[in-house]
């Protein structure tokens, strides 16, 4: 087991040194926009702007600039400064990483709690008017657009533009250590916009997979051990079913934790998606190379814990 | 400031929210008194204390006012800096003096300019002294490094005697400024240009910068100085003792509080406000727009309501509204160099169909300012000696609405004999995505399709189309529709030189979009920037508004209102040079 | 004496998009404390369904039962699920055909046996793994302790096999009924689970109902045994007496059918022509007609009632033919 991880860490590392090199690339040879000259004002000053370009290193040639960077990542944990505002993208990307946490941890655990008690009870009531309602609601729920959610939840619920003033609007987030109670009443909506596709779709996933399961032989005789139904349910058969749903939590969350862009657009929550979208909108290199090897990360990493985390749930993968 | 940057994030939050807010048409009809205009003569009196929201949906271009240059960056610099000369709300044209004690001294050759200033204007903690001559001086110094990089430095202050040298690195310090005593500042210059300098002085690159302090800041590659910065203003950055900020978080807020070291009896603001926070990333304008105008105590920053939220406003609470001309136009760019558009006739013939009232409504229509017929806009100095709002008098521009007839005549006049263009090849034509922009330039496009042009229509991010399009020639984009200027200071060159000088056309970074290259124009402009005297260089400024309008290089389709929003329990007072709230003048009420 | 369990005139449907099938169609027999009996027939035949239904196992929205099932006393068909979940795994213990896929594959042999020993138990855990390991004893494990950490996939099929034995002993039930027990295991490992099985019964006094397709499984083991076909008894007697004097066609056709090392191999298989009938739109008369080859024109309009096949005697047939003419060679 142990060699096992030891080989996946490796294989970590060279994804991510892949990732940084593609969105290097990516950036670097078909930017769609010069930063140097975004930086330099809109005078025609030649010299300004070729002045700016050797300040900021771009003209180098590009293995020149992608071994800097690698070479300050890698021994000082330097992410560069943005070519924007100057400021240090290590100090951007850290300070906004706690509110894409709160943000996703939230809506994770909200989505899980309503996905799979959802799914269970249309599975142990199949074919029931509760079934048909719950899985026809999570259609609706998986169609929907984020951003229109979000929009919708606002112009309802906020309590400064919506028509039933019960929850705080759009950049009212404050952190954790500031202000729990605002903090956590600024995220409500947020995290229930997020939540719904997720939940929706997980609820779906679980009701098929544990209608499945519970048609297996091992759940037969589980009850004709004499087990209550609800044993059988939840401790025979949830067990079975909920095994794909890890492997897609694990992932679903590691895909958020490196920002999600619309709900923190809409809400104006100022965490990593934000960040990483504006970045990409001023070509901004150093900002986007940060966030997009963040999100890689934690993508990777949400794998690899994935990955081991099914060898315990799952004793059969477990000798390979 | 820049050529107009409205967030394109707000601009594809509007496109999506359009969808929930039901889209409305504007009308047509010019109306004769303008609802929501601010008066001539605003209030200045108001109630102390309280908290201002500044509602943002971007960050600033650079927090160190020695490289600002956005509209949105000054409203916080007026607020937190004093520059030699200010502007106070109600005159967009003359500043005022802030730290000097009176106007500008111009020789009559106009290559010295002589400033006094006072010497009871403080920094705030931890400089805590009083500024002198030599911190002016080393502010602009600062403003040529290149770990500072301030983008109009050069245009405007280039000719100084001895930056050529400081920006090799030959010398320490700029030769050409003198400080003969802690209150007097003198700017000797290589050329005539002392007019233009005495005006580039009212921008917050003479904001006094203590060298003492800052140098040790401006030594790091990029400039540290921003997040360190002191002010001599009413309000301050929240810093900590050390002077780092603790108020700016980049891209999330910026908190202003009281500077204590500022004294009321020494400066023309009042300072109403206790605090000031700007909350930055409201992307989605419509919902920004609403919150402000349902709270309490907000104003808008660096964006304005989209034209489905303004007519509501002018429908409902027009008092909530506050229009200015923005200092600044929108104009349909097109390539002097490249065919067809190299042929004068052909140009008036496009100037003289474009329908600039269809134009105009993309924006929100005849409530958002007048049809433009030359170049400099209104409230600038020059504008009525260039003909005002009716123009110059050329017939391609008499018809806000279009003429498709004098266009054909043009057509012919031009080579084309049928009156339409008989060509075949498409002409690019290079526009931002999203929102209002994508509009005005499909509108554009349309335009040209009425005289048989076929313009390949390709739309880009706002940073790209710059800086990839239409500011490298190379491209050869022939037509670049969102293109406009804004004023820099109250000086009409700064409206007209960048952006049609023949010599200020360049590789990379070209403002002068039509690429026009006329050598009449050109020497007229060389002559008009070494006049000195406001009255004469406005004279020689309009005249050649009107030379550059008979080029025809590009179609001016509106001098732009900026619409501002404030909550109703806001007194808020509108600065007329930026086109924003004066955050030094407003209050609560 | 009397016995243990008593079916009478067992009824099962269910309704289904398609119809409704009729999965058992009125069975009735008895088991005696300590005896095996045997039910034997093609799958959909309702040997199944019918014992599933005893064990409570089948109640639903869309199914119908009738008939009653009396076990000591109680009738099983009427009882609620609170009475029947206490007797499940207590009293009747049931072992299935797919040893594999009827152990949870995420927990352990140990984890499994404890909790069907639990249900019905107040004991320790410590309690109950030291009993499940004599369990795994008893069935002819060997280091029954370390095997209770194993998870079923490490075990061979004739090991998992004895553990679901060993679960369905654990509570020392009065009834066990094991469905196609041998049906997935190599042909040696299934002798030794019959004889496994056997043994435990003559130990433990267990009455067994056994279900399966194979006459050479209850030739072994069942004292007593009950043909099935289209969801009714055909033919029902003693072991001994059913393969020295097979009455019913089909039961004569089950027997020809056997695969004998002692016939010419170029003599090829005698299967039973044709195909088992659909429990939905089942045969008019006696379902076995279409593929009878005593068939004759009462069968297909007459339904055969199950009487003795001679006077007084305990061999019960359900045939329209008379016992001379079923004697006689097919």
């Amino acid at each position: 087991m142990i060699r096992y991880i030891l080989r996946r860490l490796l294989w970590v590392v060279f994804l991510l040194f892949a990732v940084s090199f593609i969105t290097f690339v990516i950036f670097y040879l078909l930017p769609s926009a010069d930063p140097a000259a975004l930086r330099a004002g809109r005078q025609p000053n030649p010299a300004l702007v070729a002045s700016i370009r050797h300040q900021l290193g771009l003209d180098q040639p590009w293995y020149v600039q992608y071994g800097r960077y690698m070479k300050n990542l890698i021994f000082h944990f330097d992410f560069g400064f943005s070519y924007q505002n100057g400021v240090p993208v290590r100090q951007l990307i850290f300070s906004r990483l706690p509110a894409s946490i709160s943000l996703a941890a939230g809506a994770a655990f909200l989505w899980l709690v309503v996905g799979i008690g959802v799914g269970i009870i249309a599975a142990v009531r199949p074919r029931t008017k509760l079934d048909r309602a719950s899985m026809g609601l999570a259609l609706v729920g998986i169609s929907a657009p984020v951003y229109w959610l979000g929009l919708v939840a606002l112009y309802l619920f906020s309590s400064d533009i919506g028509l039933i003033p019960i929850l705080p609007g759009a950049n009212s987030y404050v952190p954790l250590s500031e202000d729990p109670f605002a903090w956590f009443t600024s995220l409500i909506m947020p995290w229930c916009v997020l939540a719904v596709s997720f939940a929706a779709f997980y609820s779906r996933l679980l009701r098929g997979n544990l209608t499945e399961v519970l048609n297996e032989d091992y759940i037969r005789t589980a009850r004709a051990k004499g087990l209550s139904e609800r044993r059988v349910v939840f401790r025979h058969g949830l067990r079975s079913a909920i095994t794909p749903i890890v492997t897609i939590f694990g992932l679903d969350l590691g895909i958020l934790l490196g920002g999600a862009i619309l709900t923190e657009t809409v809400f104006n929550i100022p965490g990593i998606g934000r960040l990483s979208y504006s970045s990409i909108v001023r070509s901004d290199l150093p900002v986007i190379q940060g966030t997009v090897l963040l999100g890689a990360f934690f993508i990777v990493f949400a794998n690899l814990f994935v990955d081991i985390f099914y060898a315990f749930l799952d004793p059969r993968v477990r000798y390979e | 400031m820049k050529s107009i940057r409205v967030c394109s994030a707000a601009l594809l939050a509007l496109m999506l929210s359009l969808t929930v807010v039901a889209c409305g048409s504007s009308s047509s009809s010019d109306t004769s008194t303008k609802v929501g205009a601010v008066p001539a003569e605003q209030s200045l009196t108001g109630k102390t204390g309280g908290n201002l929201t500044v509602v943002a949906s971007s960050d600033v271009d650079y927090i160190d006012p020695g490289a600002a240059y956005y509209q949105f960056t000054f409203m916080v610099t007026t607020a937190t800096q004093r520059a030699l000369y200010s502007f106070g709300p109600d005159d967009a044209v003359d500043a005022v003096p802030d730290l000097a004690t009176k106007a500008a001294d111009v020789s009559s050759d106009g290559k010295t300019v002589t400033v006094k200033i006072r010497s009871d204007v403080k920094f705030s903690p931890p400089v805590d002294r009083a500024a002198t001559s030599a911190d002016v001086k080393y502010a602009i110094e600062r403003a040529f490094l290149p770990t500072v990089a301030n983008g109009y430095a050069g245009a405007y202050f280039g000719d100084i005697i001895g930056v050529q040298e400081f920006q090799d690195g030959k010398a320490t310090e700029i030769s050409g400024i003198d400080t003969p005593d802690d209150t007097t500042i003198v700017f000797n210059l290589n050329r005539g240009t002392g007019g233009v300098v005495a005006g580039a002085l009212a921008l917050p690159i003479s904001a006094p910068v203590p060298k003492e302090y800052a140098a040790k800041f401006d030594a790091k590659n990029p400039s540290t100085y921003g997040v360190n910065q002191v002010a001599t203003g009413p309000y301050m950055i929240e810093a900590d003792a050390k002077g780092a900020l603790t108020g700016y978080e980049p891209g999330k807020k910026i908190n202003l509080v009281r500077n204590p070291n500022w004294d009321r009896a020494t400066d023309f603001r009042k300072a109403y406000l206790d605090t000031i926070k700007i909350e930055e990333g409201n992307d989605d304008t419509t919902v920004a727009s609403r919150q402000i105008l349902s709270g309490n105590g907000q104003v808008n920053g660096d964006f304005g309501p989209p034209p489905p939220v303004l007519k509501q406003i002018v429908n409902s609470t027009p008092d909530q509204l506050a229009l200015t001309p923005s200092g600044g136009l929108r104009y349909v760019s097109l390539n002097t160099t490249l065919a067809p558009f190299n042929n004068l006739n052909v140009r008036k013939a496009v100037l003289a169909v474009f329908d600039r009232e269809a134009m105009r409504a993309t924006r929100g229509g005849p409530l958002l300012g007048p049809i433009a017929n030359h170049f400099i806009p209104p409230a600038m100095g020059g504008f009525d000696e260039a003909g005002g709002l009716t123009g110059t008098g050329v017939d391609f521009l008499k018809y806000p609405k279009g003429n498709l007839a004098l266009a054909k005549e043009y057509m012919k006049k031009g080579g084309f004999p049928s009156g339409m263009y008989t060509g075949s090849q498409q002409l690019l034509m290079v526009g931002t995505s999203g929102g209002a922009a994508q509009k005005s330039s499909e509108v554009a496009a349309a335009q040209l399709e009425k005289l048989g042009f076929k313009p390949k229509l390709r739309l880009v991010t706002q940073d790209s189309m710059y800086t990839k399009f239409c500011n490298v020639p190379k491209a050869k984009v022939v037509i670049c529709p969102n293109v406009g200027w804004l004023k820099d200071f109250a000086d009409p060159q700064t409206i007209l030189d960048p952006t049609f000088n023949g010599k200020n056309i360049v590789d990379v970074n070209n403002s002068n979009w039509p690429q026009l290259n006329v050598a009449s124009v050109n020497s007229a402009m060389d002559s008009a920037e070494v006049v000195v005297g406001a009255d004469a260089r406005n004279k020689a400024w309009a005249a050649i508004d009107r030379q550059i309008t008979a080029q025809a290089p590009a179609v001016p389709w509106i001098w732009d209102d900026t619409a501002n929003i404030r909550s109703t329990n806001v007194a808020g007072v509108i600065n007329k040079f930026n086109s924003n709230w004066d955050l030094s003048f407003t209050s609560l009420k | 004496m009397s016995a243990l369990l008593t079916v009478n005139d067992l009824k099962v449907s269910f309704n289904t998009e398609d119809g409704v099938v009729h999965a058992v169609e009125g069975v009735s027999y008895e088991v005696e404390p300590g005896k095996t009996l045997g039910i034997v027939g093609e799958s959909g035949s309702g040997k199944t369904v019918g014992t599933l239904t005893i064990m409570g196992l089948t109640r639903a929205a869309n199914t119908q039962i009738s008939g009653q099932a009396i076990f000591d006393g109680e009738d099983l068909l009427s009882a609620s699920e609170q009475q029947m979940r206490a007797i499940r795994g207590d009293e009747i213990a049931m072992i299935f055909q797919d040893p594999l896929s009827s152990l949870h594959p995420f927990f352990t042999i140990g984890a499994q046996l404890v909790e069907a020993i639990r249900v019905h138990n107040k004991v320790s855990k410590a309690a109950a793994r030291t009993r499940s390991a004599e369990l795994l004893t008893m069935v002819g494990l060997s280091d029954a302790r370390d095997r209770l950490s194993s998870y079923p996939h490490e075990f061979s099929g004739g090991m998992r096999q004895r553990v679901m034995i060993a679960m369905a002993l654990a509570n020392e039930p009065r009834l066990l009924i094991a469905d196609e027990p041998t049906t997935a295991l190599d042909v040696t490992v299934q002798a030794q689970i019959l004889e496994l099985i056997a043994e435990l019964q003559a130990e433990t006094g267990t009455a067994m109902i056994i279900i399966t397709h194979d006459l050479g499984v209850v030739a072994e083991v069942a004292d007593e045994i009950a043909v099935m076909y289209a969801g009714r008894i055909v033919e029902q007697a003693s072991a001994a007496e059913l393969f020295a004097n097979p009455q019913h066609p089909y039961t004569r056709g089950l027997l020809a059918s056997i695969p004998r090392l002692d016939r010419d191999r170029s003599s090829g298989l005698d299967p039973i022509a044709g195909r088992p009938p659909s429990l939905i739109a089942p045969p008019s008369g006696c379902a076995f007609h279409p593929r009878c080859p005593r068939a004759f024109d009462r069968c297909p309009a007459e339904l055969p009632p199950l009487e003795p096949a001679a006077a007084g005697s305990e061999h019960l047939v359900a045939c329209l033919l008379s016992p001379e003419e079923r004697s006689v060679k097919q």
